[in-house]
């Protein structure tokens, strides 16, 4: 293997072993994994239950469950229904809390209070259609032709919105994405810089660059530290669409949800690999830990300049100012993703969007890694650009 | 064998080194002294490939040094330095292999060399719970797992108690033995001149004294002659060259670098009882005081 690759893997193999043993990955880790699991039960919290038990009094109204059987499923609701010999068993299965509402022979529906209102409509429409049939059918109509008759298609849904039919889901996704994202690139970009600077500030790397060279220290770092990043941002996603799964949500995710997915960590590694050189070209300014978060000032502000209008992307994504700074290094790098999931972007956009930001994170590369070299032996006093980049050149 | 050859380093206007030469053959112990800001760290890190010279080469084996030749080489630097948190063991393997050694030998080479510096116990302990005299043995086994093939230390010594630079010179007498070039740089002029072979003193970028120990000290024009009198005459050196020192016991000591040696004697018989005459070499010290003066 190539020395200088097989240097950098070394590294990164120390970066990573070191930083996932420490107690604060793992609990940013569960921690993030269990918040975006937890994000699909909230809308059933405050929606309340999608399943309801009804009791049935009577011969008559026993006629009630096929029909609402066959609406169950259009509503996205689960129902059981439950025979009892009299109103009164049904008064006290109510008060019990056994039964959510109970239909009783001659048309009368008992619930505690208000029936929860998408079951009373369901169980209104059973009843409706129910009294319908057998009212035609009473008025001497043939049975046949009445049950034919009966059988209404519902209406066909058709959205004329660009962000497609499912655009409140994907807006949601599209938020989803936004906060994860920006949240693991400051973290891992912000872990870049901090190793930086423990590296210059215990004075190691003088140690370190005897064996190595500079840009085999500092991709191996930047290798390391992506990997884990890159593994939270697949354990917080697949946590996502777990919890989807389990409660039934995935159903209402929107159809491009495998390239959603993967277009985010393509331009997660393409923002990480773009801000961690800024974060290490900046942090190799400084020798103390306590520098750190002022000497990326510059970075922060653009990231979170890049996160804002994401953020503003969700709402609208097809609007100006999204569009154009999606195409624009590094914001494309957040904003992009957020677009595509929120609406239908042209691919050529896309494309463009990659190329120009790969672009963008070879030249930071590049110039991260000349400033690195020549600031990351000179210990002491803070150091300004002005003093790296002539010896740099 | 190490050889530097016409160093020159500048850093703005400071000058750093002006035309710094050493050479270290191997197994020879190399002592490199001076006063702080003299260049000897400079010098190191040259060697080492931390910094390169403004003009000036150094050699390894009569190469120009490469990078691969450079991974050879054990440095402990003069700011030390280790991981705080990562642990003992862990770290002295990390180093191993990245000079180079597989995962296997990296392990083997850091067992042996932790039984050796007495650091078995902590290999389990991150660094920065080991008091200073244990993170010093961790920077020493950082610098020497993959077995140098040459050693550079700037300072080894300071901040160690007596025992503990015994243990140390020994550990470097072991490599010396084994045939590897070691050069290290040291205030304690007693313990270059007690452990080293030659030795290198350096004054202001400039390498004022450099060779066999014996042979700076034997140096021309370094000698002195001392003679000591007891009871001589008022005046008896009127017209010797030298200085003439009282030592408050009756005894005068005369010190000189010429005159004729002969002539002295036979005043100095004349004054009183000679209870010394003979011509010395000096200590490091001296010449090294005289060097930087």
């Amino acid at each position: 293997m190539n020395s200088t690759i097989a240097n950098a893997l070394l590294v990164a193999r120390r970066e990573i072993s070191v930083r996932a043993r420490t107690r604060g990955f793992l609990v940013g880790l569960a921690l993030s994994a269990l918040l975006v699991a937890a994000l699909p039960v909230i809308p059933k919290l405050f929606g309340g239950p999608d399943s309801y038990a009804v009791g049935l009094v009577g011969a008559r109204s026993a006629a009630l469950e096929p029909a609402a059987r066959a609406l169950a499923p259009g509503e996205q609701i689960t129902l059981t229904f439950t025979r009892l010999p009299d109103e009164r068993a049904a008064h006290a299965a109510i008060t019990a809390g056994d039964l959510d509402a109970a239909v009783v022979d001659d048309g009368r529906l008992l619930a505690d209070g208000d029936p929860p209102q998408e079951l009373g409509a369901l169980l209104q429409g059973a009843h409706r259609a129910v009294q319908t049939e057998q009212r035609l059918r009473a008025a001497g109509l043939d049975p046949a032709r009445v049950t034919e008759a009966m059988r209404v298609p519902p209406l066909t849904e058709v959205s004329v919105s660009t962000a497609g039919g499912d655009s409140g889901v994907r807006a949601g996704v599209a938020m989803l994405l936004v906060l994860t994202l920006f949240f693991l690139l400051i973290s891992a970009v912000t872990q870049v810089a901090m190793g930086v600077v423990e590296e210059k500030g215990s004075r190691i790397v003088e140690l370190l660059l005897t064996s190595i060279r500079p840009g085999e220290l500092l991709g191996g770092k930047i290798l390391g530290l992506g990997a884990l990043g890159l593994l939270n941002l697949v354990v917080v996603i697949a946590a996502g669409l777990g919890s989807a799964l389990a409660t039934g949500l995935a159903g209402d995710l929107p159809d491009g949800m495998t390239g959603i997915v993967l277009g985010a960590l393509a331009w997660f590694l393409l923002g990480y690999a773009f801000f961690s050189a800024l974060a290490a070209a900046l942090g190799s300014l400084v020798s103390r830990q306590e520098e750190v978060s002022s000497v990326l000032t510059p970075m922060t502000t653009l990231l979170t300049a890049a996160y804002l209008v994401a953020f503003y992307a969700v709402t609208e994504p097809a609007g100006t100012l999204a569009r154009v700074l999606s195409l624009v290094p590094p914001f494309s790098s957040m904003v992009m993703p957020v677009r595509t999931a929120a609406a239908d972007v042209p691919v050529w956009e896309v494309g463009v969007a990659a190329l120009l930001m790969l672009l963008a994170v070879a030249v930071v590369l590049t110039a991260g890694a000349r400033i690195y070299r020549s600031a990351v032996l000179r210990t002491g006093a803070r150091l300004r650009l002005r003093d790296v980049l002539p010896a740099a050149r | 064998m190490l050889e530097a050859e016409d160093l020159h380093k500048r850093y703005g206007d400071t000058i750093a080194l002006r035309g710094v030469a050493l050479r270290v053959r191997p197994g020879e112990m190399f002592g490199f002294v001076g006063a702080n800001g003299a260049g000897k760290t400079t010098t190191m890190r040259i060697v080492m490939g931390v910094l390169g010279p403004d003009s000036g080469e150094v050699r390894w084996r009569g190469e120009p040094v490469t990078a691969a030749a450079r991974r050879g080489f054990g440095y402990m630097p003069e700011e030390r330095g280790l991981y705080q948190k990562m642990r003992v063991a862990e770290q002295i393997a990390y180093f191993g292999r990245l000079h180079g050694m597989t995962a296997a030998e990296a392990k083997s080479a850091t067992g042996a060399l932790m039984e050796r510096l007495g650091l078995t116990e902590r290999a389990g302990d991150p660094v920065e719970a080991l008091s200073l005299g244990n993170q010093q043995r961790v920077q020493l086994a950082v610098a020497l797992v993959h077995d140098p093939t040459l050693l550079v230390l700037d300072e080894p010594f300071s901040g160690l108690d007596p025992i503990a630079v015994d243990a140390l010179a020994e550990v470097l007498a072991e490599r010396c033995r084994a045939g590897v070039p070691v050069i290290f740089s040291s205030h304690q002029l007693d313990l270059v001149e007690r452990l080293c072979d030659s030795v290198g003193i350096i004054a202001a970028g400039r390498m004022v004294a450099a060779g066999p120990v014996e042979e700076v000290r034997a140096a021309e024009g370094r000698r002195s002659l001392r003679v000591v009198v007891r009871d001589p005459a008022p005046g008896w050196a009127d017209g010797l060259p030298g200085e003439v020192t009282a030592d408050g016991d009756g005894r005068q000591v005369l010190r000189t670098t010429e005159g004729d040696d002969q002539a002295i004697l036979a005043a100095a018989s004349r004054a009183g009882r000679v209870e010394h005459f003979g011509w010395e070499q000096p200590t490091l010290t001296e010449i090294f005081r005289e060097a930087v003066a």
